[in-house]
Parts: C-alpha cells; structure tokens; sequence
C-alpha cells in the first residue's frame, strides 16, 4: 500500500474531488471515497490515524500495525510518499462502508426527474435502511461523525415508517420492523401515520399560468441546474429545466425565470442569475421556481424595452443557486447510473430502489 | 521520498488493542450476546462503558491504553477480558432485564445501551445474574438512572444563593480575589516559543520525551497566569483581544458577579452561580455529590483567576489552545504556525469536503442562503472553539485533573477540534432540512 498525500492529510488513494459523482462515508479518523460508478478500492484518507481503530479489520493486524509504525506522526508535504510494504485492503471488508456510503449519496443526489422519467426514492426507507447498516458498522464509528447519527436519521420518519407497515408489503414490514428495534434502543417512539402534504397539489396550481407569458416575448431560452449548487429535493434532475424570457414591459425590460420542480422542499430564497453581454439580473425564487425581475447594465442603469429588444441574448447565462463548476456530462454520468439502478437493482440495491424499480415500468 | 520499510521491522510484534479485546470476547463463547454486534464482537458501547473502564479500569491500568500493545500487555488484556467472563454474562442477562423493564415503564428517553451497560456491570458484579425476583431491582434501578439526578444539586444552588446574607458574603469574597490578582512583570516571549515544540512534531521516543519537557517547564512558567491578570486591565499588552477570541464581551474584562447572568454570556463573563450550575450538570456521572457552599466559595476564586482558571496547566492549555486557534478556519485556506494546528487544520478541510460531497455546502460557502449565519460563524471559528476548551478546562480545574500530560494537552485541543466540527456541521446539515 502506497499512502500519498491530500491536502495535508495521508491517504491510500488518488484524491476524489467532491460533486455529484462522489459517494464518501466519514469513519472515526478518516474519510472513505468512491466514485459511484466505477468499481475499484475506496480512496481511504486519514483525518486521524490514531483514532481509526478500526483499521485492523480492514487491513489485518499486522497491517493496521505496520502502517501506524510507518506514518508516526509524519505530515505529509505534496510529493510525498509512504510505502507500506505488503499491506493491502482485505477483500469484502469496506462493501459494506461503500453501501453505507452510496446510500448517503441517494439521499444527496438521486436525480428524481419527471422529464426524464427517473423515479424517486422513498426517503423513509432510505435513511431506515442507512440508520440498520449503520448501527451494524458501529466498530467504524467509535467517535460520533457526521455519519453515525441513526436517531437522527429515524427521528424524522416515524410517521412514514408506520404508514409503510400498514401498507403490508413484507419487505418493507421488515425493514421497519428491524429499524423500530433500532429507535427503541435510541429513544424515539414510532408515531402515528399523519397524511403528508403532496408537491402535486401545487404543482398543478402552478401550471396554471405558466404559458400566459408567451406574448410579448423579447427573448426565451434555457438552461440547466448545477447541482452542486442546489439543495437536492427541490430541482427537476433533467437538462434545460430553467425556462426564461425576455419580457416586453414599459419602461423597462423584465425578466421572467420558471423553473421545474421535482422533490418535497420549496425553492423559495434561492438566488437566481441572469447574465447576458453587459445586461444582468438577480433574484429568489418564490415557492413555485419563479422569479421576475428587472435588467441592469454594467452602469447598474434599468434597462429600458428598446434597448433590450437591441441587445444580443445569443449566449445568455441563468444560473440558480450558487455558482459552480459542472458539466452537463457528469450529470448525465449520474444520470445514466441511476437508470442503470433502476433497470436492473444490483446486488446492493437499496429496498427503496428495488421498490421504484417494480413501480417504474 | 519514500519511507516506511524500516518501520515496519521494529514493530512486528505490537498487535491492535482494539483486535486483542475483540478476540478476547470471542474467546467468552454464548451468553454475552446482548452486548455483542451480529458478527459476534463486543458493540462499541460495551468497550466504551464496560471493558475499558470497569474491565480493565484503564484509569489506573495505563499501560492498558495504549493503541498498540505488546505480547505481554496483550496476553494480560486477554485474561482480564476472559476472567471476567462469567460477570460479563450476567451482565448481558441484565441488560436484557431492565430493558423489559424499559418497555414496561414505557421508558424512551436516553440510549440504552450508554446508560445502563454500566449499570449492567455493577449488578452483575455486585449480586450475580438476575433471578425472577429480580425485577423490584430492575425497577428501581431504572428510576434511580432517569430521576432527574442533577436536579436535586441544583435545587440546593438556588436555595443557597436565594440568601441575600450569602451573596453579600460572596460578593465581598470576590471584591478581594480580584483585587489580589496582579501580574508579574516577566517577559512572554519564552513560553510563546516553547509552545512550537509543545505544538510541533515529534518522530522519536527522543523528540516526544524533548516535548514534554518543555511543557512541563512551561506549565510552571508565569507567562499564562500573568497574561490572564493583564487582561483585567492593561488590555494593550496581551498579543490577542479576548473579545475577538470570544472569551469576553467586554475589554479589560470586568470583574465577575455572584447571580445575575445571562445565557449567552461569555466564559469570562458567566457569573459565579452560572459557573458552579455548569459543574453540577456535568458532574452527573460523579458518584461524590460536592458540597454546594465549598463549591461556591472555591467558584468565586476561580472566577478572579487568571482566565477563570486555578491551576497553573489549565491557564498554560488555555493558551496553547488560543495559539492554535487563530491558525483555524474550515472554510479557508490558510497556512497554520504550528503543526498541530496545521494537522487539525487539514481534518477540518477534509470534514468540509464531506459537507461538500453532501451537498450541504457549495464550495466553501452555502448551498442555501438560510445558512448563511452558520457559514459565518464557521469562520470565526476561534470563538467556539475557545468556548468549548474553557468549558472542558474549566471542569479540570473544578476536579482537579491535571494537564501536565503532553499528549493528553495536545488530544484535548485535538478533541475541542472535533467536537466543535461536528456541532458546526449538524447546524449547517438542519439549516437546510428546516422548511423554507
């Protein structure tokens, strides 16, 4: 085992830049990273070695031994290597961390889209079956992470985990019948199933006056969602999902942005962005994925009608969110890996996904 | 350049202690199950509060601690572990009975397993495994853990501090410690330079036991004490502002009272009672109750105290931990002065990576503007990061744990770190599930 150096850190593997096509755990003392659709050994970086009592069962005792030995306490500088000579990863004993890890990811970026016709995955049962493997890994998380927390991964579903036992399939009856066991242990108590508020109710509302827009139109187009920029269960996962238009309005010229909703959280306070040449225009959302505001110039003077219906919207720019860097072709990486999930549930499907399978045909 | 091989000879022989426990246990055979993972091993919990402090008492077994350990202390771990077989299995035998206990008296609140494994252990030690007429005990012992067990300390607080004749008496204590407090006139420099070693590398045994020398020397040096008494009043001679640094409201820092603080007060600033509420709170797991009216008197002299601190090492941590502090921002990149403020600076990089792997964060600022407020206070993150390591200090001194240990410095600034991380980042996770 060859142990370079990340950003300070010893790590076993190349770094993995973080972004939609990353599935990371954090352990006791380090961070596990792969990417979601390559298989290959996880790129494992020590935050603190001497906390990752664990490593034993991944590496074997005297690799555990040998690798402590040969890091002792060194900082690694940017060219710097430690060779571990004859210590390597046990086969099988990080599968189940790469599980834990991919379903934390499914909670993230699973890219539910309507348009595309990728189905979303019920979150109870998600986090249900993440809070059993985890409690399963306890050994990885001696010290509390952002990961180890399995009452908080319950807490929020107690009603929903009812509900799903009343609904009868075996599976799912299970799986809740393990993870109660779970919340006894931890202190929550399963609630009684409530009736959840459905995005569809509004969705249709706001449908409604979509398209009386049309008229009057300076200038349309689209754009797409960066992700990474965006707080997952609120966007539509496919490309070209933000709608705008130009409007022709006295004095000036306005600016109207739709854009598609996919997921149970409000778009509402996200900033929205509009650049084109010198011409720009920034706003929130509402909780319908719309916005409408004015053009400035680059004397931050409004822009009046004639002007806009002057000016050369080719290569215009709507950005929702933070901005970042990210390509459409990750997206479709991410995308192509969940159809991939869907189509054919692997050996480590989560239940949720083999559910969305059956019902998505 | 590469390194390593030499290493690994001289080592062969040191085993995991984690792996000696875990094969020790198996060793125990059927009957432990409850406190066993499904793959057989002991769950974290039962190494946590029975094995390493009731098992092998690693309080007083150092040599037990030890992340790596040699034939011979694992042989001893291991005879230990099996020795105690039968009391763990009755304890196992415990815990089955006061968690139907649990059930019966609908009980919810609390985990379990961390507040009854010890628990388990003493009855197991103390009367065997439980019988049928057992469950008045189970009972009792139930009730006895979810009382409301700090309760009672603070009850005797209040009612002591409700005597005016009794604040007066302490006011006029504390009138005097304050007025007592006066700085030397040494020069700081050497200890400030002593702390790179105390705070940098050591590779070899020669270079940790060189580390500790020097902070045994500067725990005895009055550089931390005479900083603390500066900033009563001369504020222009201390190298940082403890208002940016969080520790006070106000500069000079002004002379504590006995009652009458606020929740969001500064350490420096708490009060007496306030001060002597928080050491009862965290004194739940103490079997002592400590006797409120000594508490306060001693309270109030800590109050006066250089950094609120008594002890000299608890002063001298203090500052280290400032030092390391300023070198700290999870959301940046700087270049940390010391090592371990750079190592401790790289883990919180890499935990920033993971809250942008997640989706919690855009890169290096908020995915959602509701965070902002988090992302703010992420970077000053000094400010609660002193916070936290006085509160942790502060029960030092109030116990009388030392902190002369190097390494036991050094995993405290290292755990503040870690602690403060993680409550940053559970923050900035519920900022985006809260509904918009």
């Amino acid at each position: 085992m060859k142990l370079v150096a990340d950003s300070g850190l010893w790590s076993t593997g190349p770094p993995v830049a973080a972004g939609p096509l990353v599935a990371v755990l954090e352990v006791s003392g380090a961070v596990l990273a792969w990417p979601i659709d390559e298989s290959g050994p996880a790129s494992i970086t020590f935050t603190d070695l001497a906390r990752a009592d664990w490593l034993w069962r991944v590496l074997g005792e005297p690799g555990h031994s040998a690798l402590a030995a040969a890091v002792n306490e060194r900082l690694p500088h940017d060219a710097q290597t430690i060779d571990v000579t004859g210590v390597a990863v046990l086969p099988g004993s990080v599968d189940q961390l790469r599980r834990l890890a991919l379903g934390h990811w499914m909670r993230r970026w699973w890219p539910v889209s309507q348009r595309d016709g990728i189905a979303a995955l019920d979150g109870a049962l998600v986090d249900a079956e993440i809070a059993l493997l985890t409690a399963a890994a306890q050994h990885f998380f001696a010290d509390d992470t952002i990961d180890s927390d399995v009452a908080g991964l319950l807490a929020p579903h107690t009603a929903a985990l009812n509900a799903h036992v009343q609904g009868g399939d075996p599976r799912v009856v299970e799986l809740v019948r393990a993870a109660s066991e779970l919340t006894d242990d931890v202190g929550i108590v399963l609630a009684e199933p409530a009736p959840t508020r459905r995005r569809d109710d509004y969705a249709l509302a706001a449908g409604a006056d979509r398209g009386q827009r049309a008229a009057g139109a300076i200038a349309r187009g689209t754009d797409s969602i960066r992700w990474a920029g965006v707080p997952p269960a609120v966007f539509d996962a496919a490309e070209n999902t933000i709608e705008w238009v130009v409007e022709a309005a006295t004095p000036v010229a306005n600016v109207v942005v739709d854009v598609q909703l996919s997921g149970d959280d409000s778009p509402s306070g996200i900033p929205v962005r509009l650049r084109s040449g010198l011409l720009s225009g920034a706003a929130v959302l509402d909780d319908r994925g719309q916005a409408r505001f004015g053009l400035i110039d680059d004397q931050r003077q409004p822009v009046a009608e004639s002007t806009a219906w002057n000016h050369d919207w080719e290569g215009t720019e709507v950005t929702v969110g933070a901005d970042v860097d990210e390509s459409p072709e990750t997206r479709l990486r991410v995308r192509d890996f969940a159809r991939a999930r869907l189509a054919a549930p692997a050996g480590d499907a989560y239940l949720a996904e083999i559910l969305a399978a059956e019902s998505d045909y | 350049m590469t390194t390593g091989a030499r290493a690994e000879t001289a080592t062969a022989v040191m085993r995991p202690r984690q792996a000696v426990i875990d094969g020790a246990w198996r060793a125990i055979g059927p009957g432990v199950e409850l406190l066993s993972s499904d793959d057989g091993g002991p769950l974290r919990r039962t190494i946590k509060r029975i094995i390493d402090p009731l098992v092998l008492r690693l309080r007083s077994n150092t040599q037990y601690s030890a992340p790596f350990v040699d034939a011979a202390v694992a042989s001893a771990i291991h005879e230990l572990i099996l020795g105690n077989g039968p009391a763990l299995c009755a304890a196992a035998a415990w815990f089955e009975a006061l968690k139907r206990e649990r059930r019966r008296l609908r009980i919810t609140t609390g985990n379990a397993q961390e507040l009854y494994f010890p628990v388990c252990f003493e009855l197991a030690v103390t009367r065997g495994a439980p019988s049928d007429a057992d469950s008045d005990a189970a009972t009792t012992v139930l009730r006895g853990i979810h009382d409301d067990r700090d309760r009672t300390a603070i009850e005797v607080l209040n009612q002591f501090v409700s005597d005016q004749q009794v604040v007066a008496k302490l006011s006029e204590q504390l009138r005097h410690s304050w007025r007592d407090v006066r700085a030397g006139t040494e020069i700081t420099g050497p200890f400030l330079s002593g702390l790179t070693t105390v705070l940098g590398p050591a590779e070899s045994h020669r270079e940790s036991v060189a580390r500790q020398r020097v902070w045994s020397a500067l725990i005895a040096d009055p550089t931390p004490y005479n900083l603390g008494a500066n900033a009563h009043d001369a504020t222009t001679s201390l190298p940082w502002s403890i208002v940016d640094l969080g520790l006070s409201s106000v500069e000079p820092q002004q002379s504590p009272t006995v009652v009458g603080g606020s929740a969001g007060d500064r350490p420096l600033n708490r009060c007496v009672v306030d001060r002597v509420r928080a050491t009862l709170r965290r004194a739940l797991d103490r079997d002592e109750l400590p006797d409120v009216p000594l508490l306060c008197a001693e309270e109030v002299d800590r109050s006066c105290a250089p950094w609120g601190l008594l002890a000299e090492d608890n002063q001298a941590a203090l500052i280290a931990g400032i030092e390391i502090a300023m070198d700290l921002a999870p959301l940046a990149d700087v270049v940390p002065r010391y090592h371990l403020a750079s190592l401790i600076q790289a883990r919180l990089r890499k935990e920033a990576y993971v809250m942008h792997a997640r989706r919690y964060l855009a890169e290096g600022g908020p995915i959602h503007p509701r965070q902002q407020q988090v992302i703010d206070d992420l970077s000053a993150f000094a400010r609660p990061y002193l916070s936290r390591l006085w509160a942790r200090l502060h029960g030092r001194d109030v116990w009388q744990e030392p902190c002369a240990d190097v390494d036991d410095v050094r995993s405290l600034l290292e755990g503040v770190a870690r602690s403060v991380s993680l409550d940053h980042r559970q923050r900035i996770k519920s900022m985006l599930q809260v509904a918009g």
